[in-house]
């Protein structure tokens, strides 16, 4: 059964509460959404008797349990632009202009939960008021009235608050995130998650008392992916800031821990408005940071926190993130940390000059090494012929960090005027871990199939532009819409 | 004329017009890597590993 409920504003969606029962809890749920979620959305379309299998995952393992009775099926509300209305003699979906799928914002099921009922949800961070830029998103699949639409969003849920908490829905989101992104990793419901947390069944009271950081390894590790934990040393501890933005601008999100009890993912951020304050020291990508996108279960996804005013806490809250790696990575961010500034020294030792650190700006992220060659074959024209044929030639591992160097000059035009290809799958104690450092007219490659490994310097020629285009494939770019 | 193994095949057999680099400036990167960078990076690592296996019992709710 399906029913339609059109928005002059967002503000009208609690209008809901007359088309969908009180065990949905339609009025928190328009409150919740309609705070944040910008007036693009112009119509709603309201599908009954939805079966979730998230929710159909709790509801054989433990609302059935219950006294109370709790429905078996949901309610999914799916959210369209202007063009969009619906005939509900014919049920079919009409628009003026375009594709269906150019007016689709994307879902949230409501659970029949009475309390926290807002389930799987994936909406697009174009109609967050506020999101960050840069958001890590998968497209995911979905069938309404025949029609086959997708979304590319991060999952989101609203913890139910016994069976799964906070810290269950950040790993639920991270997995269901990993498993519509690469084939290699299975789907998991959000029973699963609670299950896969404990080494025993963990039925009864167990779920509600939370989770240890702990456990949220475990859940990771049982998902096949490689965990990998960072805590903050200290409030001095600059590095962790730089790691935390490294692994999210390279598409992995992190489990991340507030001061205090709570968990969110991290799925996102936002640079800093251009300055015109020159460099006077050395600076990292994580200093032009503005705000961290979290996936919080308590506010609408996307939530942007900032330094200081931007959110209900500030990124300095975050003490420690857990990043779920595939194995091939085991130089860790620490070590690219580390070396990154050193390689100021190396280049003029080895015949490439960079930039003066104290005039520099270095980013450093993990990529795949055919994602570094598709990136470098879409800007072919910003490579000489040479460093193009090294970049095809060299027989990358499957994933590399990419340290890029940018003057002010260059990083406020998006551009980097050096780079360095480091080995992700590189021992920490691997004295010669380079694939590839290189300038616009100079590079030197690493030759990784002899131990010692070898030094080769290539002449690249006169430069075909001025500099390279700063690496950013790796995140969907937020397209506002009000 | 026997083909190499393609294990055997080095940088400069599939891409032209290479120069090996001095191996004395080579060096000087690895003394950097060794003397500096590694031990550093060694030690931060164990720090953190520390830390992380101090915190695993934290509560999240």
């Amino acid at each position: 059964m399906y029913s339609w409920l059109p928005l002059a504003t967002i503000d009208d969606l609690a209008k809901i509460a007359s088309q969908v029962g009180s065990e949905y809890g339609p009025e928190q749920a328009a409150e919740m959404l309609s705070g944040s979620m910008s007036s693009a959305v112009k119509g709603v379309l309201i599908e009954h008797d939805y079966v979730d299998k998230d929710y159909r995952s709790t509801y054989y393992n433990y609302y059935a349990k219950k006294g109370q009775y709790y429905r078996a099926d949901c309610v999914r509300l799916h959210f369209f632009a202007e063009p969009v209305s619906f005939d509900a003699a014919s049920l079919r979906l009409i628009w003026s202009v375009g594709e269906l799928q150019d007016h689709y914002y994307g879902f949230v099921v409501l659970r029949p939960t009475g309390l926290a009922t807002i389930g799987r949800t994936i909406v697009s961070p174009d109609v967050r008021n506020g999101a960050c830029r840069f958001i890590i998103s998968a497209k995911h699949k979905v069938h309404i009235l025949g029609y086959r639409l997708a979304i590319t969003g991060f999952p989101w849920m609203a913890q139910h608050s016994d069976i799964s908490v906070c810290a269950h829905a950040a790993c639920w989101a991270i997995l269901r995130h990993y498993s519509e992104c690469y084939s290699l990793y299975r789907e998991y419901l959000t029973f699963d998650v609670t299950m896969m947390a404990q080494e025993f069944n963990p039925g009864g009271l167990v779920p509600s008392l939370g989770l240890h950081v702990g456990h949220v390894e475990r859940v990771f590790q049982a998902a096949g992916t490689f965990p990998v934990h960072v805590t903050k040393t200290g409030v001095d501890d600059v590095s962790f800031r730089r790691q935390l933005l490294a692994y999210i601008d390279s598409r992995f999100p992190a489990f991340a821990a507030i001061q205090g009890d709570h968990a969110v993912a991290i799925v996102g951020y936002e640079w800093k408005e251009k300055s015109a304050t020159p460099f006077t020291e050395l600076r990292y990508a994580s200093d032009e940071l503005a705000s961290l996108a979290v996936n919080d279960d308590n506010f609408v996804p996307y939530l942007p926190i900032g330094d200081t005013s931007v959110g209900p806490y500030h990124i300095r809250d975050i003490d420690s993130f857990i990043v779920p790696l595939p194995e091939k990575i085991h130089y860790p961010a620490d070590a690219v940390d580390r070396l990154a500034p050193s390689l100021f020294k190396a280049a003029d030792s080895l015949g490439v000059s960079l930039p003066k650190p104290e005039a520099s700006i270095i980013r450093y992220l993990i990529t795949s090494g055919s994602a570094f060659r598709q990136f470098v074959r879409e800007h072919a024209s910003e490579h000489s012929p040479k460093l193009l044929e090294l970049a095809m030639n060299l027989p990358f591992a499957q994933f590399v960090w990419v340290v890029e160097i940018a003057t002010k000059e260059a990083w406020d035009s998006n551009k980097v005027v050096a780079r360095a290809l480091i080995d992700a799958t590189a021992s920490v104690h691997d004295p010669m871990p380079l694939w590839l450092l290189h300038n616009d007219i100079q590079a030197v490659a690493c030759d990784r199939r002899t131990l010692p490994a070898e030094l080769y310097s290539a002449d690249l020629g006169a430069p075909p532009t001025s500099g390279f285009t700063r690496m950013v494939q790796n995140l969907r770019t937020t397209v506002k819409r009000s | 004329m026997m083909m190499k193994p393609k294990d055997d095949k080095r940088l400069p057999d599939t891409v032209t017009g290479l120069t090996k680099v001095d191996p004395k400036r080579v060096e000087e990167f690895t003394k950097v890597m060794r003397d500096e960078v590694i031990p550093e990076v060694v030690k931060t690592i164990e720090k953190r590993r520390l830390q992380a296996a101090s915190r695993k019992d934290r509560a999240i709710k």
